[in-house]
C-alpha cells in the first residue's frame, strides 16, 4: 500500500458519490451478529452465487436501529432504497429471490426507506 | 418512465390493526381503475413516523400521508397515484429529528476497510490541519465550536487541551476513553465498531495540537469486536503513513497503541484509567493535579471520550462555527444516546442538543412498550438520575440535566413505565456502585453500603421514615468526601428519585405497598376464585407448602407461611394468582 501524502488531499473531490450502483449492505456489529447478521450476510453471498447475480455483499457497522436487527439494506436500480429488519435466513432468501432477481418489494419487512 | 411501477407502503402506526382492512381497500380501489398491474401495496413494518394513525407512503415520488381514513383512499388513487397532485390536509413534512455527526459513518461505509472512510471525506480534516493551520489555530477553532466532553462531565474539550499544550515538556500523551460501563449504554462501542477511524483521526488531530507523539486507546476487554476493528484500523493508518514517523509526509510523527481493560468499571474514572494503563491497579488518585499537567507516567496527558474525539474531524473540516450553529447556547452539537428500556424501538440515536426528551422517547423511540404509561427516563447511568414525566419537555443540554438532578452521562437513557418501583431502581444503580467501589476511600466504601442497606430495608417493607434523612445526609457525605467520580455520583439515582418520588418510598415504608409491584416481599398473594380452575399446579409449586386447599372445595394461601417467592403467580395459566 502507497502512503499518502498532503498533496493527496488536495484534489479530491468533495465526495465521492458512488450511489449509482446496486448493492447489500449488511450490519454487522456486535448488535446485529448477535441476532444473526451473520449467517444472513452468507445466505445472501451464496444465494447470489447460486442465482449468478452480480451484486455486491457488503458489510457496515451499526445503523442504529437495534430493535430491528439484523438489518440489510438493499438498492437496486428501478426500486426504493430499503433498509429491510429483522431478517432471518427465510427474508434472506426472499430478498434475493424477490426484491433482487424479481424486483418485487418484500411484504412485513420493510423499516425504513431511503431518500435518493 | 413509462412503465416505471408505482409502490404504495401502509402501516398503521398507532397499532397494526387497520393495515390489512387498508390494504384491502387499496387493492379494491386499484382494480376497479386497472391499476393493479402497475401500483404494489406493500404492508411496512416501520415507516418511521409515530402515533399518526394509518401512515402511507407512495414510491417513488416520496409523499407520505399521516393520519389517512379510509374514505380518503378513493381520493388518494384517483388524485396522487393517477393524476399526480397531492392532498395537502394529510401531507407530513417528514422531520428527521435525529442528525448524525459522530454517527456519520456508522452503517454507511465497511468499518474494515480505510478506503471506505477515505472516499467519505475521511481524514480531510487532518490533512487540512496539517497544511494550513497552527497548533493555536486549532484550539482557536475548538473554542468556537464550543465543543465539551462527551463522557459526562462536559468540560470544554479546547480547555483540556490548551492546558496540555500549555506544559513544557517534551513527551506528551493522549487518551482515548474507552472504557464504557454504564448499564445498557453502548454508544462507544458502536461508534469503534462502524467507524473507527474517525477516533484515530481525532486522537491524531489532537496529539498535533498538543505536542504529543503517543497515544493509548484504552478499551474495555469486553468489546472484542470493537478492539478488532480498532487493532485493524490503527494497521491499515499505518501503512498509509496516516500514523507514525512524518505522517502525511509531515515533520510531525505520531502513534497510537490499544490496552485492554480488565473489567472494572472504575478504571472510567481518568485517574484510575492511567494507573491501569501504567500497570499499576486501577485506583483513583486525588486530583488536582489533573491528568493535563501530571498524566500517565507523569507527563501531560489528555483523556477523551469516544464520542468527543469522533466530534473532532468534523468540526476542523467544516469550521467551528457550523459546529457552533447546532445545539443550545451552552451545548453545542449533537449527543448520542443509547435509548433503551420500555421503549418501542430501542435503538442508537444522535439528535441534536436542545431536543427534548418527549420527542426522543415518542417520535424517535416509537413510544413505551404495550402503550404503557412513561413514569420517568433514567439518564446518565449510575452517576445519574431520574427524570419524570411532568419532566419530559425539558430540553436536554448539560444545565438543564443537571439541574433536574440527573445529568447527561455518557449518553446511556433509560425508559421507566409504571411496571417500574423507583426505589428498586435506586436500588440497582447503588448495588452497581457498591459492587464497583474499589475501596480505596471511607465514603463510597462504606457510605454506599450503608445507604443499601438502608434502601433494602425499605424494599422489604422493614423502614422506617428517619431513614429518609439518612439516606439524604449519608448521600450528601458521598458527594463531599469521595475520592473520585464513582463515590461523589453513586448517591445521585437515590438523590433524585428522593426528590421526584419520596411519596413512593413513604408509601414502602409507612404503607407497606409497592405500587409497581417490584419489591416483591411487600406484595401479597391472594387466589383469585372466579379464575381459579383448580388445577393444583399453585400447590404443587409452592416449596413451602403454604397454599391450603384442594381440587373439591379450591385454594387459598395461607399468607403467615407464604415467603413471597411468587413461583405461584408465574406457573398459573389462568392469571388466577394476583399480585
Amino acid at each position: 500500500m502507497s502512503k499518502l501524502t498532503l498533496d493527496s488531499f488536495k484534489n479530491k473531490s468533495k465526495k465521492a458519490k458512488k450511489n449509482n450502483t446496486n448493492f447489500i449492505k449488511v450490519g454487522l456489529s456486535t448488535c446485529g451478529i448477535a441476532a444473526g447478521a451473520d449467517t444472513v450476510f452468507n445466505v445472501l453471498k451464496e444465494e447470489l452465487k447460486k442465482k449468478e447475480i452480480n451484486v455486491p455483499v457488503l458489510r457496515c457497522g451499526c445503523a442504529g436501529m437495534c430493535y430491528a436487527e439484523p438489518l440489510v439494506e438493499v438498492k437496486i436500480e428501478g426500486m426504493p432504497w430499503i433498509i429491510y429488519g429483522k431478517v432471518n435466513e427465510d427474508v434472506a432468501l426472499k430478498i434475493i429471490r424477490k426484491h433482487v432477481a424479481r424486483k418485487q418489494v418484500i411484504n412485513d419487512y420493510i423499516f425504513s426507506i431511503k431518500d435518493e | 418512465m413509462q412503465n416505471q411501477k408505482k409502490i404504495i407502503l401502509v402501516k398503521d402506526t398507532n397499532m397494526d390493526k387497520e393495515t390489512s382492512s387498508m390494504i384491502d381497500k387499496f387493492l379494491f380501489g386499484l382494480r376497479e381503475r386497472g391499476l393493479s398491474e402497475d401500483v404494489k401495496v406493500i404492508r411496512a413494518a416501520d415507516l418511521n413516523i409515530y402515533n399518526k394513525g394509518v401512515v402511507v407512503k407512495i414510491w417513488p415520488e416520496n409523499i407520505t400521508y399521516a393520519n389517512v381514513k379510509k374514505d380518503d383512499i378513493d381520493l388518494i388513487i384517483h388524485r396522487t397515484v393517477e393524476n399526480g397532485k397531492n392532498i395537502d390536509e394529510l401531507l407530513v413534512s417528514e422531520t428527521n429529528k435525529q442528525l448524525r455527526i459522530v454517527l456519520r459513518n456508522c452503517g454507511i461505509i465497511d468499518p474494515e476497510k480505510i478506503d471506505d472512510y477515505l472516499d467519505n471525506e475521511g481524514y480531510c480534516a487532518l490533512a487540512k490541519v496539517l497544511s494550513e493551520y497552527s497548533p493555536d489555530e486549532v484550539i482557536e477553532q475548538m473554542k468556537i465550536s464550543g465543543l465539551r466532553g462527551r463522557g459526562g462531565g462536559g468540560f470544554p474539550t479546547w480547555m483540556k487541551w490548551n492546558f496540555a499544550k500549555a506544559q513544557k515538556e517534551e513527551t506528551k500523551y493522549i487518551i482515548c476513553n474507552a472504557d464504557e460501563g454504564d448499564p445498557g449504554a453502548y454508544m462507544d462501542r458502536s461508534v469503534l465498531e462502524g467507524d473507527p477511524h474517525s477516533v484515530i483521526e481525532g486522537m491524531i488531530i489532537a496529539g498535533y495540537t498538543v505536542g504529543a507523539q503517543k497515544g493509548y486507546l484504552y478499551i474495555r476487554a469486553e468489546y472484542p469486536l470493537a478492539i478488532k476493528r480498532i487493532t485493524l484500523a490503527i494497521n491499515q493508518a499505518r501503512e498509509k503513513g496516516l500514523l507514525g514517523d512524518n505522517i502525511l509526509g509531515t515533520d510531525f510523527s505520531f502513534d497510537l497503541d490499544v490496552r485492554l481493560g480488565a473489567g472494572a468499571f472504575v478504571c472510567g474514572e481518568e485517574t484510575a484509567l492511567i494507573a491501569s494503563i501504567e500497570g499499576k491497579r486501577g485506583c483513583p488518585s486525588p486530583r488536582p493535579p489533573y491528568p493535563s499537567v501530571n498524566g500517565l507516567w507523569g507527563k501531560p496527558t489528555i483523556i477523551n471520550n469516544v464520542e468527543t474525539l469522533a466530534n473532532i474531524a468534523p468540526i476542523l473540516h467544516n469550521g467551528g462555527d457550523w459546529f457552533a450553529s447546532i445545539g443550545t447556547e451552552k451545548s453545542k452539537g449533537t449527543k448520542v444516546f443509547a435509548l433503551t428500556g420500555k421503549v418501542n424501538n430501542s435503538s442508537l440515536i444522535e439528535v441534536p442538543m436542545g431536543t427534548t426528551l418527549r420527542d426522543i422517547v415518542y417520535n424517535i423511540g416509537g413510544g413505551v412498550l404495550n402503550n404503557k404509561k412513561i413514569k420517568a427516563v433514567q439518564t446518565g447511568g449510575p452517576s445519574g438520575g431520574v427524570i419524570p414525566e411532568n419532566l419530559l419537555d425539558t430540553s436536554i443540554d448539560y444545565e438543564n440535566l443537571q439541574r433536574l438532578g440527573s445529568i447527561m452521562g455518557s449518553g446511556g437513557m433509560i425508559v421507566m413505565d409504571e411496571d417500574d418501583c423507583m426505589v428498586d431502581i435506586a436500588k440497582f444503580y447503588l448495588q452497581f456502585c457498591v459492587d464497583e467501589s474499589c475501596g480505596k476511600c471511607a465514603p463510597c466504601r462504606i457510605g454506599g453500603k450503608q445507604m443499601l442497606n438502608i434502601l433494602s430495608n425499605i424494599s422489604e417493607g422493614k423502614g422506617d421514615l428517619e431513614d429518609i434523612s439518612s439516606l439524604k445526609r449519608i448521600s450528601q457525605a458521598l458527594q463531599k468526601a469521595s475520592l473520585c467520580g464513582l463515590g461523589q455520583t453513586a448517591p445521585n439515582p437515590v438523590v433524585s428519585t428522593l426528590k421526584h418520588f419520596e411519596e413512593e418510598y413513604i408509601e414502602h415504608i409507612n404503607e407497606k405497598i409497592c405500587r409497581a409491584k417490584k419489591c416483591s416481599l411487600l406484595s401479597i398473594y391472594e387466589i383469585i376464585e372466579e379464575k381459579c380452575k383448580r388445577c393444583s399446579l399453585c400447590q404443587r409449586s409452592c416449596p413451602v407448602e403454604a397454599i391450603n386447599g384442594n381440587r373439591e372445595v379450591g385454594f387459598t394461601i395461607d399468607q403467615e407461611k407464604c415467603i413471597k417467592c411468587g413461583k405461584c403467580f408465574e406457573v398459573c395459566k389462568f392469571e388466577a394468582v394476583s399480585l
